[in-house]
């Protein structure tokens, strides 16, 4: 049972009518005592249907869900968890004939279809290409096509959840800019793109992000029947991170909250990580004046003195200001070791061994951290593998790989390719050789080569695959009538299929696995990972099906090329999620900082990598949207200028450094390479800050 | 710790404003400036943001900037690493343009095309644009003609050409500032027309947007890029600014234009060190050696680095009178400034660094003419009799092209000497370790192979090659020479029963143990092909290397790699690995990939180095051998000498690479008497290529300590003659 301190206590156990703003620095126990407070509001009776939990994003309702599976609690109704993009999304479903009229859509009596980031951005593809290819748009930007695409996606979404309309985006960026005058007439390429895009949801009954949002806030929230529904639903709010949700969840809030019984919103103060997408932590500071009480919480109940004091001599040092007197003593042996090698690998090596001397000190490896701004796949890679080697268990935040670099979609997609010849998508080769490689149990890479050479011919543009009876003898025996066999049974499978009328794609794959590749002989016969990546991938083709399916079949072409195709273009890039076989808890977790961040989740051991590396502090450039000029505080008018550039990225340096030591008990490790792992030297503001430090020791 | 020359100390008296310091060859200009850099930091001027910024030419010199200043550093009981950045023009340009890309345009993740991949985006635009004009040079082709032959040389020969007057428009156009739109325009909207310059934007468009599309820039970008990025934002340059109080330039002749401006806008105290006698970079490019001469003539502190402990004095006076000659009896006049004083000044007696003791019969100036293979015999000859007697002195052969180095290196073989061919193709750890890992990934590629799977196992047992015992090593040529012998691999790697083909050998218990922990690798190795490029060769590299260094570079390939695949999905293995080999081949410049520092001729005493002029630059040996010192090499601007850049096909003599970029720039220029006229930029060009050659010469002359060789030959034909200058330095010491 934990124990709460007296300020949690108050906060847990207010009345059932109390409305508070509680915030705070980070780590001071908020969210502890939010989540305490539903497990409060339940066991005395307040009905679990009508709390209501609203999050910027739904990894941070995982300590509330948490909690709510906890089999103390009593059992009864559901507790709702929502962002405000699920609650705009769930209403539009629920009432759409309500507002259907009203809507602007094109054919309003048929129903919408949701887009998904991925479909969203597929539509745009085939917008902008139009308009790169025929009207010279956006040649002066030098941006892969799809961050292209993604942008504009982001601008609309930002007007909407800023509020603000699509039609202002390209004179608001235009307005503050100050470089290349070539730059201008991008913004206006992208305002052209992004209306072209509402039109074309317009007129097709789409719905993606920012037309949800807004046909939310502006028809829906207004409408007495669905409004009476929310207010009488939700009777208890709690709101956390604030500070990481966008102006219309506080706008929403500020209008809701007089018709709540109880609300207990909870806001971080130096954070604001998601500003990227539209956070606005001054925005959230609004609501404490709406709320009966304000709350602080200012106890740290994580770090150590030591880790506070460094904490405390950082923050000036990153803001380049002297120290303040009255800080507490620096004992920066106690919160902080730097260690330096020259090359990269010699400092992961560093790094693992020195994970090893604290896991057999006693340290649970869950209790370690190790962090850098971004993490390379090679790093990721090189570092779990020395720990291995050490015997210690390590997880990383990114379980997975875009579909197209995963080797059994590869597999998958190339066969789907093979069994439709109308198709005219011939593999390679070597695309060929590694399906065969893993469709078929006990081939390997040899081999499975020597057949690829011999069967696999691209005829008139159609992909054929020839009978294994008709290899010569010798070579026969070569591969192995054994192996040879398991082909045959494929390449029979796959003929079969292709003598009757095509299938979705999604039901292909389902058959294919189901019939064939699951089936003892073949390669994905027991193997779960691949079962779940399987999965994962009809997932998405059934959830592109539906999204696009119908314009596809108006223009008469077929969904499953389409999607290749996509896939191969990296349009579509669904990452699949681990369902099963979760990594160990107990493991030393490898993240980005941002990710470690807003896990929000406190460790013993931090390590920071890359230390001299400017990714701790730059903001993520986009060239055609800007986080802080579209947000809701920006004079219209004003410049954008370096000042504007660098103050913020000390104030995002200041804002992930101290997070980052609140979230540390003990101490942090710095791990320095001379050189980069891309060979450069780095010497960015968070190493001149720790210099700094260590000098006034 | 040595003590600086008068020259010197007066060089590290500097305190603010500006310095630029004229320094001949072998003064020691490195270790000054180090030390100068050194000096400041250690003075306590620097705000803790603040860094003394030293701006050099090439990536090797980065690293010995960055080593010495270090060390220097440390004896001030200061920690290295701080307080400093050494980079070149490209490194700078980078750091600026990181610090706001979205300023110019570019995505925050934009990448950097080196210049292979650059060409091949060039060439490809080029051929197209050719497809699409495929008469559009008739009218510059040789009116005698015929049909049949300009349809050859339409063929064979105009893409080549097409492909160079793209390079160095684009390269032009950058340097000018010039977007491709903004060249359109300018084009669109001239009475008169120029057609080549409309060729080279045309190019220059396609490339342009081929970039783009990649989310991509070149190393003419960033700096066009950069530039640009200073003058859009003030508070961007105030912050630079600050962050640079000092600038520190070495090798300044080379500067380009831009270089110039760039440094300008951020510098207030700025030194710019350099000898403009050196200036070989300038064909192609905007550096002029005229504009350090006048910066130092209006510096607030103008010094000159005049003594020089590297050559006898012989060689010394010979290359002196290289530059008098030059100055007051070249026969054309534009090109007397080519070279200039300050004149090479020999050391005090008591120098750290005295001159080595004089022996003028050490100057050979070989005045016969040999046939092209006859010269490269006679070197070959001179240095097997020359070896054997010096087996601790350096050597150097300097070539005016790397195919002349490729003969040579024959001949050499065939005489048992195994030449150093480093500074003609490679850079040695990387290409090692590129090497490598290229032969595993080409076998992965082709797993059937016999040939390649021989290859593998030489690369897994290669330290064998370095051992000390030959044998070994003939023993793994020989296993090697077994696998290549196998028919089915498979048998060898993945037998079936009954099939493994290591049993049917007849082999002693080593060399059968050292086959099967072979297999198990490579069995291990297979399994890798499913992995993303950069986790395959993370893995092959834990099998395959175990210094530090070496996994670094893998590291960084693997990284490399990657970026590569994911620019290129449908890239394939043995795409990949054609890249691994050109890393091998150091054709690809890492920007910045810092685990070569450099070439030390010392490290190959007693062995023969080939070298370009241009490589060889900054670097000594005890006897260096400059041949081919003719007039096609070295013209001197008279009627019968050949040029390179004039191609025979071509009427007139023209140089059209020349003729588009005067078209070019005449679009832009705003004086009406400087109009587009046909031929003179061919003619200007060829000044230009005599002064840069006289400069090469001298740079060659000046790489000798000891012992100076200077030949030259007729050529295939016969008719070439001995280079003028060369003629007039025989005739001096005669």
């Amino acid at each position: 049972m934990l124990q709460y301190t007296t300020p949690q206590l108050s906060i847990i156990e207010s009345p059932f009518d109390a409305k508070t703003f509680l915030h705070g620095p980070a780590m001071t126990g908020k969210t502890t005592a939010g989540v305490e407070r539903i497990s409060y509001l339940i066991e005395n009776g307040v009905p679990a249907g009508s709390i209501l939990i609203l999050v910027p994003q739904r990894t941070l309702a995982e300590p509330y869900r948490q909690a709510l599976y906890h089999p103390d609690l009593p059992a009864g109704g559901l507790v709702t968890t929502l962002t405000v993009g699920g609650l705009a999304r769930r209403s539009l479903e629920t009432f759409w004939p309500l507002i259907s009229e009203e809507s602007g859509f094109a054919q309003p009596d048929l129903p919408p279809t949701f887009l998904t980031m991925e479909s969203a951005q597929y539509y745009m593809a085939h917008i902008v290409r139009p308009f790169m290819r025929e009207e010279g748009y956006f040649e002066t930007v030098t941006i892969k096509r799809n961050r292209l695409y993604s942008q504009i996606i982001d601008n609309l979404n930002k007007a909407a959840v800023v509020g603000f309309p699509h039609t202002e985006l390209g004179e608001r960026l235009q307005s503050a800019w100050v470089g290349e005058l070539a730059q201008s007439r991008v913004y206006a390429d992208a305002q052209d793109c992004a209306n072209a895009f509402r039109d074309f949801c317009l007129e097709y009954n789409l719905l993606d992000f920012s037309l949800q949002i807004e046909l939310f806030r502006d028809l829906l929230w207004p409408n007495p029947t669905c409004r009476r529904y929310l207010t009488d639903t939700y009777r208890h709010l709690i709101a956390d991170n604030l500070e990481e949700d966008v102006p219309l969840t506080h706008d929403l809030l500020e209008n809701w909250l007089p018709d709540f019984d109880s609300a207990l919103l909870i806001a971080d103060h130096e954070a604001g990580y998601r500003r990227f997408l539209g956070a606005d932590p001054d925005s959230a500071r609004r609501l404490r004046h709406v709320c009966g009480k304000e709350v602080e919480f200012t106890t740290p109940l994580v770090s150590s003195p030591a880790v506070q004091a460094f904490n405390a001599h950082l923050t000036p040092a990153i803001r380049r200001e002297l120290p303040p007197p009255g800080l507490p003593t620096l004992d920066i042996d106690s919160a902080l070791s730097i260690e330096i090698r020259q090359y990269y690998p010699e400092m992961l090596t560093w790094v693992a061994d020195k994970i090893r001397s604290l896991v057999e000190e006693g340290t649970p490896p869950g209790e370690i951290v190790v962090l850098a701004p971004f993490l390379s796949d090679a790093l990721r890679f090189s570092l779990r593998e020395l720990l291995i080697a050490q015997g210690i268990p390590s997880r990383s935040h990114r379980p997975s790989r875009a579909l197209r670099e995963e080797p059994t979609t590869h597999a998958l997609l190339t066969l789907a390719a093979l069994a439709h010849p109308q198709w005219e998508i011939t593999p390679s080769q070597s695309d060929v050789t590694y399906a065969l490689l893993q469709a078929i149990k006990g081939l390997d890479l040899i081999r499975a080569r020597l057949l690829t050479k011999i069967i696999y011919r691209a005829t008139q543009g159609k992909p054929t695959l020839s009978n294994f009876e008709r290899i010569r003898p010798e070579t026969q025996e070569r591969i192995t009538y054994q192996l040879g066999n398991r082909y045959q049974a494929l390449r029979d499978w796959l003929y079969a299929y292709r003598e009757n009328d095509p299938h979705p794609l999604d039901h292909f794959l389902s058959r294919l696995f189901g019939e064939l590749l699951s089936q003892p002989g073949f390669g994905f016969h027991t193997d779960h990972d691949q079962g779940e990546i399987t999965a994962n991938l009809i997932e998405s083709v059934q959830k592109f099906r539906w999204a696009v399916g119908k314009t596809l079949e108006a223009a008469d072409v077929p969904l499953g090329k389409e999607y290749l195709l996509m896939v191969q273009d990296g349009v579509i890039a669904a990452q699949y999620i681990k369902r099963w076989g979760a990594p160990p808890d107990d493991a030393v977790f490898m993240a980005p900082a941002y990710t470690f961040l807003m896990n929000n989740h406190p460790v013993t051991y931090q390590f920071w990598l890359n230390a001299g590396a400017r990714g701790w502090y730059e903001r993520i450039y986009q060239p055609l949207t800007h986080p802080y000029i579209l947000s809701r505080d920006w004079e219209q008018g004003e410049i954008w200028t370096d000042a504007n550039e660098t103050e913020v990225s000390l104030e995002r340096l200041q804002r992930l450094a101290s997070g980052l030591l609140r979230r540390c008990r003990e101490k942090v490790y710095i791990g320095i390479s001379t050189l980069s792992e891309q060979g450069y030297e780095q010497k960015g503001l968070l190493l001149q800050a720790v210099n700094r430090v260590l000098q006034e020791r | 710790m040595l003590q600086p020359r008068p020259s010197q100390e007066k060089i590290l008296e500097y305190t603010t404003g500006t310095m630029g310091v004229s320094a001949v060859p072998g003064s020691g200009k490195t270790w000054t400036l180090s030390l100068l850099a050194a000096d400041i930091i250690a003075r306590n001027v620097l705000d803790l943001d603040q860094e003394v910024l030293i701006v050099t030419l090439v990536n090797s010199a980065v690293d010995n900037f960055t080593q010495r200043i270090g060390e220097f550093l440390k004896q001030r009981g200061l920690l290295p690493h701080l307080g400093y950045r050494v980079r070149t023009l490209h490194g700078l340009a980078h750091d600026i343009v990181r610090e706001r890309p979205a300023l110019v345009g570019l995505d925050v993740n934009f990448q950097i095309v080196d210049e292979r991949e650059g060409n091949r985006i060039r060439t490809s635009a080029a051929e197209e644009w050719l497809y699409q004009h495929p008469n559009f040079f008739d009218d510059y082709l040789d009116p005698d003609f015929d049909e049949g032959k300009r349809d050859w040389v339409r063929r064979e020969k105009l893409p080549r050409l097409v492909d160079d007057i793209a390079y160095q428009f684009i390269r032009t156009a950058k340097d000018m500032q010039l977007t491709p739109q903004a060249a359109r325009e300018r084009l669109d909207d001239l009475p008169i027309p120029l057609p080549l310059a409309e060729a080279g934007v045309e190019i220059y468009g396609a490339y342009q947007h081929s970039l783009a599309y990649r989310g991509a820039v070149d190393f003419d970008d960033l700096i066009r890029l950069a530039y640009q990025a200073l003058q859009l934002d003030e508070d961007l340059l105030a912050r630079l600014r600050h962050q640079w109080p000092y600038i520190l330039e070495d090798e300044a002749q080379d500067s380009s234009q831009v270089q110039e401006k760039i440094l300008r806008l951020l510098a207030q105290n700025w030194v710019r060190v350099g000898d403009p006698n050196q200036a070989i970079y300038e064909t192609f490019t905007t550096a002029k050696p005229e504009l350090l001469r006048d910066f130092i003539r209006e510096a607030d502190f103008p010094r000159t680095l005049p003594t020089s402990g590297r050559s006898t004095s012989s060689i010394i006076s010979l290359a002196n009178s290289l530059v008098e000659w030059t100055q007051s009896e070249h026969h054309l006049e534009a090109a007397r400034t080519a070279l200039a004083p300050p004149y090479i000044q020999p050391t005090s007696p008591d120098d750290h660094q005295a001159n080595p003791p004089d022996r003028a019969e050490q100057i050979h100036l070989i005045e016969k003419g040999y046939s092209p293979k006859g010269e490269l015999k006679a070197i070959a000859k001179s240095l097997e009799q020359w070896l054997p007697d010096h087996p601790e002195e350096t050597v150097a052969v300097l070539v005016p092209r790397n195919t002349r180095a490729q003969h040579l290196a024959d001949l050499l073989r065939q005489a048992d000497i195994e030449p150093v061919e480093t500074l003609l193709r490679s850079t040695s750890q990387t290409r090692k370790t590129a090497g490598a890992l290229g032969n595993i990934l080409a076998y992965l590629a082709n797993p059937g192979s016999a040939n390649k799977l021989a290859s593998v196992y030489r690369v897994w047992r290669r330290d064998a090659k370095e051992g000390e015992n030959k044998e070994v090593w003939e023993e793994v040529k020989e296993l090697a020479q077994l696998i290549r012998k196998c028919s089915h691999v498979e048998d060898f790697l993945a037998p079936g029963p009954d099939q493994d083909w290591l049993s049917t050998l007849d082999l002693e218990e080593e060399q059968e143990a050292s086959l099967r922990d072979f297999r198990e690798m490579v069995e291990r190795w297979l399994k890798t092909i499913l992995l993303p490029i950069d986790q395959m060769i993370l893995t092959l590299s834990q099998d395959l290397f175990t210094t530090p260094m070496e996994l670094a570079i893998a590291h960084k390939l693997a990284v490399f790699l990657r970026q590569l695949s994911n620019a290129h999905p449908n890239w394939g293995l043995p795409s990949l690995t054609d890249e691994l080999a050109v890393v091998a081949r150091n054709e690809r410049r890492f920007i910045s990939f810092t685990s070569d520092t450099g070439f030390d001729p010392e490290a190959h005493k007693g062995k023969v180095v080939l070298t370009t002029a241009h490589k060889a630059k900054g670097l000594e040996w005890d006897r260096v051998y400059v041949i081919s010192v003719n007039n096609y090499n070295y013209p001197s601007g008279a009627a019968y000498d050949q040029y390179i850049s004039e191609r025979w096909y071509v009427r007139d003599n023209l140089n059209l690479p020349a003729e588009t970029l005067a078209q070019l720039k005449a679009a832009f220029s705003d004086d009406v008497f400087h109009w587009y006229e046909e031929g003179t930029a061919s003619q200007k060009a060829r000044v230009e290529y005599v002064k840069e050659r006289l400069r090469l010469l001298y740079v060659g002359i000046t790489r000798a300590k000891k012992e100076l060789v200077i030949t030259w030959n007729k050529g295939r034909r016969g008719e070439l003659q001995p280079a003028l200058a060369f003629v007039a330095l025989q005739e001096d010491r005669n």
